[in-house]
């Protein structure tokens, strides 16, 4: 008898085991999608871009809303990138092309004050009530032994796609090539004849759409409110300085790391969850305050 | 200096106005203004003297609130002592955690402050749920004593008490902004390599701008536990966290007199928004995003400004304009 | 000379950083085919004289114009794309990308794809076409910066400080290469070597304190006529 007892108990925390890191990838995944744009603008145009919340949200409503009238959630999901890149390229020909000279402290602030307004707006439009969205694919799939819901799994399989597209982008197109050297010394590629103020929207809707996509794909997983997006904004921060602001290959790492810790963390003891990223994350700030890979800010 | 009339001019005008003001507008009001002014300078003084802004002053606010309220739910009565529980609960925590936040530059010192007001909330509601009582929150109104000289368990009284002590920390920061400390704030902010050189040491002004700010942010929590009689986890969520920003920014950055100006703004303004809109986000989010857009320097420069030029008029053009 | 034809002039630029006036009433014009070089001390202002024409700091007053066209004012990647070409100093390329890459950009804001002329200066980029140009040393990252300027064919090159740190081999490469390239187009070179600036300019403006204190022709270019006046 007890040798089965032995391996059932083995076997349930193998499978809790797999479950968590599962959970903990669609986390990274998300963690990952808005990150990596909050990243770039700061990389790129030296901001601090708390509005990407905004589209992460927008994303979202514009999903519930197209999908709960056309019944696909892909094609939702689609309108909320659409929409979403739309609202950053105007807030970025609007607000922030004024704004690229100025200190860190000024964007973050403006950039709030869009978020919140922002929220103002979404909250008029949908209203307070929190609205769920229908998941697409309601089966389980069986790995390793354990249930794993099939659209967790898919909410993984687009972020990788969308890492290898942004890879594609930054390291086989010239564009992309572009944004990795102005990362680097803006002003060096300015003064080969580069048109700066195209490379930076390029950058703010890319990662606005992103952020979009975040909250699309999100949507099905947890309810729509219009506060979504401070509520993962701590998370979402949490992840950009640990990997280190401007670093791409560091918001990788980090959303990986960040999504196994809430996930695994919240296995054993649930407010680990929150706990462990911060403290992992001043343990890093003590050593390097710019994070793992980030660029110090003078260029 | 601290002396003179001039001096203290400024803060006997304003407090006397506020104290009048009582007689005009709401008494809860008017206590919620003085309470939150004072939860307000610290943010002010550190995004406009050392050039830092946070994002999770609910913390610090949190910090005070509850180390009051602990005193007064399990161990005393007297709110006087709970208040400077509060008072050194707050100093102690700013120092600890300003140790490691001051170093950092200002985009991550600013996110660091969030996260940390997103662990308090946690903190308070879930992990410390056995002592805090989680969402619940804790009830000791009828705990709190009345006290000689100020009854603080009556409004008109704990008004009164605000007052004054409302004036002791514009009396404080004024000082400061006077002192050579207060001008290394400043020149920490504008260059700090030059500041460097002359020998000051950037990180140990920073730490003390950045203790005094938040156990200042610390005791107006202590206030308000005292004022409402009760605290809960509530106060650090996120929809709070733009209190302090907004009205620092309504007010006007880094001047002594914006936190005042800012709060009866931005707390009249949240009171009539919710009443007939319902919707606070909206105004104060295009509110921030317009002043920061115009430059402006705010409700509390946009009046000095006014005044100045209305003064100049009515003088009859002394000087040149 | 004429207006239209020259080009480059600057007129009466008075250039401040910060609070501080660094440049006054600057008057410098360029002819085409010419190489003319600025001297100075550290400091003089001859690398803010370089970044205000290019447009990367902003004028207090007074004008720079190429072709009738007004400079000032400008973003620098108009003025890059006008033909008016920086290179800065501190050989600063983008070190992640490979030397291949580094001249991609400059084909692709330029919208030349010729890289003969480049390959001709510089044969030995040819062999480091894969490698990162974080990897390169001092002299061949120059190498690159000013390979990657010339695509596009610019009328002006403002160069600073190309020589500072090479080796004695790549210098002379550099003072021939330069000579070849005002055959096509106006170098303006700010430098610290006098023999260098010597051998190959036809006009050197001396700079001190944010003035220019001569404009030296003919023989009186000679290192200590420089140094005199410095």
């Amino acid at each position: 008898m007890a040798p089965r007892v032995g391996s059932e108990r083995y076997g349930m925390t193998a499978q809790l085991l797999f479950s968590g890191v599962v959970f903990g990838l669609s986390l990274a995944s998300i963690y990952f999608l808005i990150s990596i744009g909050l990243s770039l603008c700061f990389g790129l145009m030296r901001i601090i871009s708390l509005d990407q919340l905004l589209y992460y949200t927008v994303g979202a409503y514009i999903t519930y809303s197209i999908s709960t009238l056309t019944g696909n959630l892909w094609v939702g999901v689609l309108g909320g990138i659409a929409v979403g890149a739309l609202l950053a390229l105007a807030v970025e020909r609007l607000v922030f092309k004024r704004i690229y000279e100025r200190e860190l402290t000024f964007s973050m602030i403006t950039s709030f004050g869009i978020l919140l307004g922002g929220i103002g707006v979404v909250k008029a439009l949908w209203g307070v009530v929190p609205r769920p969205v229908r998941m697409p694919l309601d089966e389980q799939m069986n790995l390793f032994g354990t249930d794993i819901p099939l659209y967790r799994l898919s909410v993984i399989v687009v972020a990788a796609l969308v890492y290898a597209g942004i890879w594609l982008f930054l390291n086989r197109t010239i564009i992309g090539k572009a944004i990795r050297a102005g990362i680097e010394d803006m002003e060096h590629v300015e003064g080969l004849g580069i048109n700066a103020a195209r490379l930076f929207t390029i950058t703010f809707v890319l990662a606005g759409a992103l952020s979009a996509l975040a909250g699309g794909i999100y949507a099905p997983l947890i309810m729509v409110d219009p506060h979504m997006g401070l509520e993962i904004l701590a998370f979402v921060f949490m992840v950009v300085i640990i990997g280190g602001l401007g670093s791409i290959k560091g918001t990788l790492y980090s959303s990986l790391l960040v999504g196994q810790v809430v996930s695994l963390g919240s296995l054993i003891y649930a407010p680990l969850a929150v706990m462990a990223p911060f403290a992992m994350m001043l343990l890093i700030l003590l050593v390097k305050p710019t994070g793992l890979f980030g660029t110090p800010l003078s260029k | 200096m601290l002396n003179s009339l001039h001096w203290w001019r400024g803060i006997l005008i304003t407090f006397t106005a506020l104290w009048l003001a009582k007689f005009v507008l709401p008494l809860p009001f008017m206590n919620e203004v003085l309470v939150f002014s004072i939860y307000t300078i610290g943010c002010n003084f550190l995004l406009g003297r050392v050039g830092f802004i946070s994002f999770g002053q609910p913390a610090y606010l949190a910090v005070g609130a509850y180390a009051t309220a602990f005193y007064l739910f399990y161990f005393g009565t007297n709110p006087y002592i709970g208040l400077l529980i509060g008072l050194v609960a707050g100093l102690v925590f700013a120092f600890i955690v300003g140790l490691l936040f001051v170093r950092l530059r200002s985009d991550y010192f600013a996110l660091v402050n969030l996260a940390l007001s997103v662990i308090v909330f946690y903190m308070l509601q879930k992990v410390l749920a056995d002592i805090t009582k989680g969402d619940n929150g804790l009830w000791f109104l009828t705990n709190i004593d009345a006290t000689p000289v100020f009854n603080l368990t009556k409004p008109s009284e704990f008004f009164l008490f605000c007052i004054f002590v409302g004036a002791a920390v514009w009396a404080l920061y004024k000082y400061l902004d006077d002192t050579v400390f207060g001008a290394c704030c400043l020149a920490t902010k504008i260059n700090e390599t030059k500041l460097e050189f002359i020998g000051y040491d950037n990180f140990k002004i920073r730490l003390t701008a950045f203790v005094i700010a938040n156990t200042t942010t610390a005791f107006a929590g202590s206030l308000y536990a005292i004022y409402l009689g009760f605290v809960s986890p509530e106060m650090t969520g996120h929809s709070r966290t733009a209190d302090p920003v907004v009205v620092t920014i309504l007010g006007g950055v880094g001047s002594l007199w914006g936190p005042i100006v800012g709060t009866l703004a931005y707390t009249g303004l949240r009171d009539v928004a919710s009443k007939f809109i319902g919707n606070w986000e909206l105004i104060v989010g295009f509110i921030l995003v317009f002043i920061m857009m115009t430059n402006s320097v705010g409700l509390y420069g946009t009046l000095e400004n006014w005044s100045k030029s209305l003064w100049r008029r009515v003088s009859g053009q002394k000087g040149t304009a | 000379m004429l207006d239209t034809q020259d080009h480059l002039i600057v007129s009466n630029l008075n250039v401040s950083r910060g609070e501080a006036r660094v440049l006054f009433d600057i008057q410098l014009h360029l002819a085409p085919n010419e190489i003319v070089a600025c001297v100075g001390r550290n400091g003089a202002g001859k690398s803010t004289l370089l970044k205000s024409i290019s447009g990367f700091l902003p004028a207090d007053s007074g004008e720079v114009k190429s072709h009738g066209q007004v400079l000032t004012g400008l973003r620098p990647y108009e003025i890059a794309r006008l033909g008016v070409k920086y290179v800065p100093q501190d050989k600063r390329v983008f070190s992640d990308l490979t030397v291949r890459e580094n001249l991609e950009l400059g084909s692709y804001a330029s919208g030349d794809y010729n890289w003969d002329p480049v390959i001709t200066y510089f044969p030995k980029l040819q062999i480091l076409m894969d490698r990162k140009a974080g990897h390169l040393s001092g002299g061949e990252r120059q190498m690159l910066m000013i390979g990657r300027a010339i695509l596009g064919q610019p009328k002006v090159l403002l160069i600073d400080e190309p020589t500072e740190g090479l080796a004695p081999s790549i210098v002379t490469h550099l003072k021939y290469v330069f000579t070849e390239l005002s055959k096509s187009a106006s170098v303006l070179i700010v430098e610290q070597n006098l023999p260098l600036v010597c051998a190959i300019s036809k006009r050197v403006y001396a700079l001190k304190e944010g003035r220019f204190v001569a404009e030296l022709k003919d023989d009186q270019i000679r290192t200590d006529v420089c140094e005199h006046y410095l």
